[in-house]
């Protein structure tokens, strides 16, 4: 994209202000690049953490159905349908953020309430609605963790794309508008400085002129 | 042209705010590892107002590998100086009298190997932040700097 010239007044103290600003900006572009690698580091961590915790979720969630089938094949449907209606998981979710580089992510904190009484099971001690109650939990927990991901994975990507736009847009507009502005300017002084000069030597010429008429 | 200097008026001002952006997540106070161990939900203040919270296996896990003087000593988020255009980072340390020493133990645990002290704190470099960050997720934190 050719930059485009933009001068409200061409003075010297425009061409500082443009130099003070091009500086600025240079600067402001240096930070943002690091906050884009850093960014884009974080979000490819955050998508190798998200494809484990699934593959995770899957095989916790295979178990635990097949956990739920072997009870249901040795209880019968009644009996676990009537468990499940009256069982409760004591926990609580503390649900706070986190900042990654200027951007904030979702925590969420699964704490079991293990002072809170367990629910009895009307099919008895049962080891197998045990167990499948465990598995259950540890899906809820790993289900947590993959919500806590995706969310963070959704930010960071928006904030990656904004950081980018940034970036994109001072270094390919802002900056070489400045640099050509102030190369503009630059020279249209020179080119003053080099007219005077021409003036000055004609002014001097004139006058040498007259005195030697003069005499 | 007075539109245009409006405009260009608008981008310094953009550009000004944008870098002072850029680091408004630091806490307003850091916190010791032992003063957040005591708290029900750990977090601290950050300047733009928001919190940031520390999860608590994470605090665990570094009072597991510290002794009680070094969880005193351990001042929390760790920050990490992302210094730009530099593959390697900066933890500095602001207290004890062995400048980042209790942060060199954390990172070494965590890396699995020493970590390379200065007198200024303990240089990280950008293949190790990785590891770094997985484990301490958020009881370290960046800041950008030229």
């Amino acid at each position: 994209m050719a930059a485009k010239i933009r001068i409200a007044r061409p003075t010297k103290i425009e061409l500082a202000r443009l130099k003070r600003r091009l500086r600025l900006a240079t600067r402001i572009q240096k930070i943002i690049k690091d906050r884009l690698s850093i960014l884009v580091m974080e979000f490819l961590q955050t998508v190798r953490e998200s494809a484990e915790v699934k593959e995770r979720l899957q095989k916790e969630y295979e178990d635990a159905y097949k956990a739920l089938s072997l009870s249901l094949g040795y209880h019968g449907y009644a009996p676990v349908e009537q468990t499940l209606m009256i069982s409760e998981m004591p926990f609580s979710l503390h649900a706070a953020t986190r900042n990654v580089a200027g951007v904030r992510l979702p925590v969420f904190q699964m704490e079991e309430n293990r002072e809170a009484p367990q629910a009895v099971l009307p099919a008895g001690n049962s080891s197998l609605l045990e167990y499948t109650s465990d598995m259950v939990r540890k899906c809820l927990s790993a289900t947590v963790e993959l919500a806590e991901l995706q969310s963070a994975l959704e930010l960071l990507g928006d904030e990656i794309n904004k950081v980018k736009r940034i970036n994109n847009a001072l270094e390919y507009v802002v900056i070489p508008g400045l640099d050509i502005t102030i190369k503009y300017l630059s020279m249209k002084f020179e080119e003053r400085d080099r007219e005077e000069v021409a003036r000055l030597k004609y002014v001097k010429l004139l006058i040498e002129k007259r005195e030697a008429y003069a005499y | 042209m007075p539109i245009e200097q409006e405009k260009d008026d608008v981008m310094a001002r953009y550009l000004g705010s944008e870098l002072s952006s850029v680091n408004s997540q630091l806490p307003k106070k850091r916190k010791t590892l032992s003063q957040l161990l005591h708290e029900e939900h750990p977090r601290v203040c950050c300047l733009d107002g928001s919190e940031h919270f520390f999860r608590i296996d994470e605090l665990r896990y570094l009072a597991s590998i510290l002794d009680d003087h070094e969880r005193e000593e351990l001042l929390l988020p760790m920050i990490i100086e992302v210094h730009s255009g530099m593959s390697d980072m900066l933890v500095r340390s602001t207290r004890g009298g062995d400048e980042g020493a209790v942060e060199a133990k954390v990172f070494a645990n965590v890396l699995g190997m020493p970590a390379s002290m200065e007198e200024t704190g303990v240089r990280i470099y950008r293949s190790q932040l990785g590891a770094m960050r997985r484990t301490l997720k958020t009881t370290t934190q960046y800041v950008f700097t030229l």
